[in-house]
């Protein structure tokens, strides 16, 4: 039918399409009156990308073209239009799904039909910024669940509102997946760890009422819980472990890491959770922990390369704070006012400003910095960590050495002076067995040489003298003595605050007026009648009337759950974003999130109890047809794992999984040369104790050359907030998991676990490898496959005992054929796209 | 990707079918495949180039891009200045530096710079009449297929943003390089090789690392690939010990079997994807090492480049990159590094220069040659320069160098539809600012798009809520440069 189409559509184009010229104020009552109603109630279905029933009212152009059912517009003619016969329900068709809209709201659309559907601005036209009228700006509604004809289906009020936009469109929700794949989403979903076997017997026998909610609870309470939420939300916050920029060194940024794996496991309301991290340091008496936490703003790079303007990247810093602050809490392209006011959200370049001036007195190098400075507060603020004799020890430390320090470079000074003496006093056979290197400076008359030249050979002088070396040797011991103390960058306000200016064109160089701190005018706004600070932003945000900090928080969770937000720009509200797929569902869980006092978990128990959750993934080619990118959630998603979860799902199956918690990042084994291509080839030494096998969000990251497994995979590259990753699918990942040495490590460990516990014959050590893998049993052909592949490698590691001895990694004699076919078999297993995606 | 429809993907094919039936501007027949197929509802990578069509007739096929990073002293390789000879060792006039801004600017205080006249002697060479020092024997051998441009200028004066800058055109870290942007363009002519692969020569990689070629906001398949001249060229490329190539063979066809039952099963299309990454996957590991193989190169040509088989060195990467143009690779990066000549210990601009000159500067006139030879050098541009140039003005640490500018410096283009033998842009008596034909970065990366049959403008992607391009807001294309 599709292909039936493609020539109609041609033959439309060419003749009766040309857009008719609308005057200006034809123009203005379109954008006023008529598209605000095709937005709130049309475009979520019914856009260019979703296109449901091949429809879409972007344009003046498709909305004439129309759908399958034929045009939903004929200019000038309401009567024969569809679009106005589906609002006034007259017929069969009955839009939109979710309720009728008032009788004044399909007066203004058929006045707009009847003038010949004059449009407004259309793409690439000079637009208008979108005004206070766009649905994002409006608190949300409190709208009531809609009823359902289905009422057995719905278990809880989210089902209401997707149930009853199938129901309009004739689709029917997809069956409740088997309990196997409900155990296995729900565990990779909060806990980012696939079932253990004692889990998935104890979840099957528990056949009573209420086993899903209990089965919810236990994960929600395990401290798994947070680390899978937390690196979500780490995401957000743009962690690394390393500075960033060019020679990219490491930071102690742990411990922000655990506070917030800590916070969401306690369960902080979301609001405090905000408050925090971007005004800790601001509150009372600020424990050590809010400090910590506030440093999610300090995620921010700092540039390390020589001959900078330390002011440059001070702001570079700034203006990411609000780029962020924008995408993650309003879900607006703040940042695109740096330069000029933005094209089409209403938020000014004098907006953008004004939050800049809240993120603008921290306390770190900016401006003039002089040498000693830039070595001793590079990563300024800090807050360290230690017990009160640490410090004093290091201080008394740090006392001593500057004493030797002046005492060494006086012994030099003193030295120096009998350097011209031992230079001509120097027999020539001594001369020339010194190392070229040093002797050519040697040659060269000692008044012309240069400061390098000079500098060798003293160095070579000093070297040769007992006395500065005991000197040396001493200061040395006492740099090694130092002890390390733990640390996190935190934020710290400056006693004087910092002017802050509007930047002309976005360049720092080019002062504009100065600005204080404020919020965007277009939304609900702060007393004004004193200076505010970062604690007034945060309370600003988790106001319980904010439009949009709630609804963009829910928006994501729901992405993490569904592969798509309900706003499937979850990083965009504003007027170039889609407009939501169930804009009452989405105000509905807004609401919701501040009714619960922020609790994040009451959320993901409403979200993941839901029959719309629990629907099977299973392909449903008849609804593909009207809903491709299954928008209406006539079933659940497959949804391949991130990064660390494919790591941490290979780790448990394997059993090599060592769940400690939090602590410095740890550095598994990468291949070797991972690190080759950037500007300091650091060391990476691969752990050889138990933090070879931690979870991958403790895999130390190191933003210029990060780790090839988490990178090949779509892990952020933590320059900037990432709201959603990519999920690609290449060769380079079949690679990884085909031939990563972690992976040679996991599939030995599987078979070695397999072969111990599995049973003793083929067939039950196969069902065993494969429900530790995949959490549920071998269909008859998929275990015969398996039974053939073992067969084949065993015959042929038979034949090829070395070869056996190498895919084991084991010296020994014995079984060695046997255990390599069990090794390539569970290589199989960790190498198959159901393992690595969440069903 | 966002997730398209049935019907776009329907009428897509069509439009693509009619395009390879009927139109003259094509690629040839396997050009629109990218290697990295997938076409992920949810996920990102697409087995077809954004473009449906080329906007412009193309000139070009591929490109090796030879960054030459610290950014090399024009001064010394490619522009005498007998007034800067004359006026060496006088301070600048503080006009000149009025509004500018230079990096370690705050020494200038406490010894305000000096012009710095060259050590080195000039030649024309070629029909053509270029100059070029004696730094540079080789290169000056193949001028008249050489294009420069003496006027190009950028806008940071910092190694790593500057860099990022001629990269993705904003110095703001984490957008699409050009290699991905081209790839996600156009795709690769290559079915068993990444599109877009990085080389890396000299003593570290360069600043900013990975970040020089990411893929940004474009879906991952399209970043840059490093390749290592010895062992394993792609990571991961050998089977795990003990798996001979029947082993891994049978090893794969397990997986490929239990991935389509578990398709029939569920019906997700982002299987079939996985099923095809795995075969290129395996099609990858069986040509890499057949890649790096340099035994079947006459001894003559290892001898031209200067290459000793298993070395890393600048030469094998050249010849590697001319292996990687002749399989359908369509962009490769080369990075040396070291040109960063301050004066500091080892990095002044005598011994300091001679000794990366000697590193690149035969492989380079052998590339530009053996490209010819082969006919290969019409359809592939050859673009060299670094992220910027060096100060009129000298430096002073251990020894005498000069400082990063941004204002004016040169770059040289070859083949690809490049007019050859000539010289584009004029600066100013002592080299501080174009007079004549000034040249943004953006407009280098905007024809660097125009000789691949891209309009600049045109290849885009939704990001932040706006069509983001490689060249931002800016780029004219070098008229004078195309052929």
């Amino acid at each position: 039918m599709l292909l039936r189409m493609a020539p109609l559509v041609l033959c439309l184009a060419a003749t009766q399409l040309a857009a008719a010229q609308a005057s200006l104020e034809e123009k203005r009552f379109f954008e006023e009156k008529v598209r605000p109603l095709l937005a709130r109630h049309c475009l979520g279905c019914h856009n260019n990308r979703s296109r449901m029933s091949g429809l879409s009212l972007e344009s003046r152009r498709s909305a004439l073209l129309g759908g399958g059912r034929g045009p939903a517009v004929v200019p000038g003619e309401p009567g024969r239009s569809l679009l106005v016969e589906a609002l006034r329900r007259t017929g069969e068709l009955q839009m939109p799904p979710a309720g009728p809209l008032q009788s004044r709201e399909v007066a203004v659309l058929t006045r707009w039909v009847r003038a010949g559907a004059p449009w407004g601005l259309e793409a690439g036209e000079d637009t208008q910024p979108a005004g206070p009228s766009h649905w994002a700006f409006q608190p949300p509604r409190q709208a009531a669940p809609p009823p359902v004809k289905d009422e057995a289906w719905v278990r809880s009020p989210i089902d209401r509102f997707v149930l009853a936009r199938l129901e309009a469109g004739r689709i029917s929700p997809s069956p409740e997946a088997d309990r196997r794949t409900l155990l296995r989403r729900l565990s990779l979903d909060l806990v980012g760890l696939p079932p253990t076997p004692r889990e998935i017997t104890e979840f099957l026998a528990d056949t009573g009422p209420g086993a899903y909610e209990r089965l919810v609870n236990r994960l929600l309470d395990s401290p798994h819980y947070g680390e899978r939420w937390g690196r979500h939300w780490l995401d957000v916050a743009r962690y690394a472990d390393s500075n960033g920029y060019s020679s990219d060194g490491n930071r102690p940024m742990w411990k922000y890491r655990d506070w917030v794996i800590e916070a969401l496991n306690r369960d902080m309301p979301f609001d405090r959770f905000v408050t925090e991290q971007l005004a800790g340091d601001l509150l009372p008496d600020p424990t050590r922990d809010q400090l910590v936490a506030t440093g999610f703003h300090r995620n921010t790079m700092i540039n390390e390369e020589g001959g900078i303007d330390f002011e440059q990247y001070r702001v570079e810093a700034v203006v990411d704070r609000v780029s962020t602050t924008g995408e993650a809490f309003l879900g607006l392209t703040v940042g695109c006012a740096r330069c000029h006011d933005h094209k089409f959200d209403p938020i000014s370049q004098k907006d953008f400003y004004r939050l800049y001036a809240f993120f603008n007195n921290i306390d770190e190098l900016g401006g003039e910095v002089s040498v000693e400075q830039k070595n001793q507060r590079k990563l300024d603020p800090m807050l360290e960590f230690g017990k009160p004799e640490d410090f004093a020890r290091r201080e008394a430390i740090r006392q001593q050495r500057s004493i030797l320090e002046k005492e060494l470079k006086a012994y030099q000074v003193e030295l120096e002076e009998t350097l011209a003496h031992w230079e001509e006093g120097l027999p020539r056979e001594e001369r020339a067995s010194i190392a070229p290197q040093i002797r050519e400076s040697l040659e060269i008359p000692p008044e012309r040489r240069n400061i390098y030249q000079r500098r060798v050979l003293d160095l070579f002088f000093f070297a040769q003298d007992p006395g500065w070396q005991a000197r040396r040797e001493g200061l040395k011991a006492l740099q090694e003595a130092e002890p390390t103390l733990d640390a996190a960058l935190i934020m710290r306000e400056l006693p004087q605050p910092r002017t802050a200016y509007v930047h002309l064109a976005g360049d720092f160089t080019r002062r504009g007026e100065t600005v204080d701190p404020g919020t965007p005018a277009v939304l609900p706004g702060l007393p004004g009648d004193r200076k505010l600070n970062r604690l007034d932003l945060a309370g600003w945000l988790v106001s319980p009337d904010h439009p949009l900090t709630a609804r963009v928080t829910v928006n994501r969770m729901w992405q993490r759950y569904f592969g798509l937000g309900l706003v499937e720009t979850e990083a965009d509200f504003g007027s170039q974003g889609t407009p939501p797929s169930h804009p009452r569902l989405l105000d509905w869980l807004a609401s919701e999130l501040v009714r619960q006092d922020w609790s994040l978990k009451a959320m993901h128990r409403l979200i993941v109890t839901s029959a719309t959750y629990r629907q099977s993934s299973e392909a449903r080619p008849e609804v593909s047809e009207v809903d491709p990118g299954n928008r209406l959630l006539a079933r659940q998603n497959r949804l391949r794992l991130e990064a660390e979860i494919i790591r941490d799902a290979a780790l448990a199956a394997s059993g090599l999984l060592v769940s400690t918690l939090g602590g410095p990042s740890v550095f598994p084994p990468q291949p070797e040369g991972s690190g080759q291509f950037t500007q300091v080839n650091r060391k990476w030494k691969a752990e050889e104790g138990p933090n070879r096998y931690r979870r991958g969000l403790y895999t130390f990251f190191r933003r210029s050359a990060a780790y090839p497994g988490l990178t090949s995979f779509d892990a952020p590259n933590a320059q900037s907030t990432e709201t959603r990753r990519n999920r690609s699918n290449t060769p380079l990942q079949a690679l990884t998991l085909l031939n990563d040495q972690t992976q040679t490590e996991f599939s030995r460990a599987l078979a070695r676990i397999t072969v111990a516990r599995g049973g003793s014959t083929p067939s039950q050590r196969i069902r065993y490898a494969f429900e530790r893998s995949l959490a549920r049993l071998p269909n008859a052909e998929e275990e015969a496959r398996l039974q053939s592949f073992l067969a084949h490698m065993g015959g042929d590691f038979g034949a090829r005992p070395l070869g056996a001895h190498q895919v084991t990694g084991e010296a020994g004699a014995g079984q060695a054929p046997s255990l390599a076919s069990w090794v390539a078999a569970s290589r199989v297993l960790l190498n198959l796209d159901e393992f690595i995606t969440r069903p | 990707m966002q997730p398209e429809d049935l019907e776009s993907r329907v009428l897509h094919a069509i439009t693509r079918r009619h395009f390879f039936e009927r139109c003259g501007v094509g690629l040839g027949k396997t050009a629109l495949t990218a290697l990295f197929a997938g076409d992920s509802l949810f996920g990102s990578a697409t087995g077809r180039p954004a473009l449906d069509k080329l906007h412009v007739a193309p000139k070009a096929r591929n490109v090796i891009y030879l960054f030459m990073a610290g950014g090399p002293s024009q001064f010394e390789l490619w522009e005498p200045k007998p007034d800067l000879q004359k006026l060496s060792g006088q301070p600048i006039p503080p006009s000149w530096m009025q509004g500018k801004r230079f990096a370690f600017m705050e020494s200038f205080a406490k010894d305000p710079p000096k012009l710095l006249g060259v050590n080195r002697t000039f030649k024309r060479h070629g029909q053509s009449g270029a100059w070029v020092s004696d730094c540079l024997p080789h290169t000056a051998g193949v001028v008249d297929d050489l294009s420069f441009v003496q006027s190009v200028h950028t806008d940071n004066f910092n190694h790593a943003p500057a860099k990022v800058m001629m990269n993705t055109g904003t110095p703001i870290f984490g957008h699409p390089s050009m290699g991905s942007w081209i790839s996600y363009g156009i795709g690769s002519e290559s079915r068993d090789l990444p599109g877009f692969v990085v080389l890396q020569s000299g003593r570290r990689g360069p600043r900013g690392g990975a970040l020089n070629w990411s893929s940004g906001f474009l879906p991952t398949a399209h970043q840059g690939v490093p390749f290592r001249s010895g062992g394993d060229p792609i990571l991961n490329l050998s089977s795990p010990p003990g798996f001979r190539p029947a082993q891994q063979q049978a090893t794969i066809d397990a997986i490929l079997d239990l991935n389509r039952m578990r398709l029939r099963q569920v019906g997700d299309p982002e299987i079939s994807t996985r099923i095809s990454a795995y075969e290129m996957a395996h099609r990858m590991q069986a040509s890499g090492p057949e890649l790096i193989d340099f035994s079947t190169e006459p001894e003559a040509t290892l001898e031209m480049y200067g290459a000793e088989p298993g070395a890393k060195s600048f030469a094998n990467n050249c010849i590697l990159a001319r292996r990687l143009v002749e399989r359908g690779v369509r962009f490769v990066q080369l990075y040396h590094t070291d040109w960063d000549h301050h004066g500091g210990a080892g990095a002044d601009l005598d011994k300091g220069l001679d000794k990366v000159c000697l590193e690149v500067d035969r492989p380079i006139a052998a590339l530009i040659r053996d490209l010819k030879q082969r006919g290969l050098l019409n359809e592939t541009l050859v673009v060299w320069g670094g992220e910027f140039g060096r100060t009129p003005m000298g430096e002073v640490r251990d020894t005498v160098g000069r400082n990063h500018h941004i204002d004016a410096f040169t770059m040289w283009f070859a083949g690809g539809g490049t007019k050859p033998g000539q010289t584009i842009g004029r600066t100013d008596e002592i080299g501080f600012s174009p007079v004549e034909d000034g040249v943004h970065v953006h407009d280098v990366q905007a024809t660097i798009l125009h000789l691949l049959g891209i309009d600049h403008t045109r290849l885009t992607f939704k990001f932040r809520g706006r069509d983001a391009r490689l060249t931002d807001v800016g780029g004219k294309v070098i008229t004078k440069l195309l052929g």
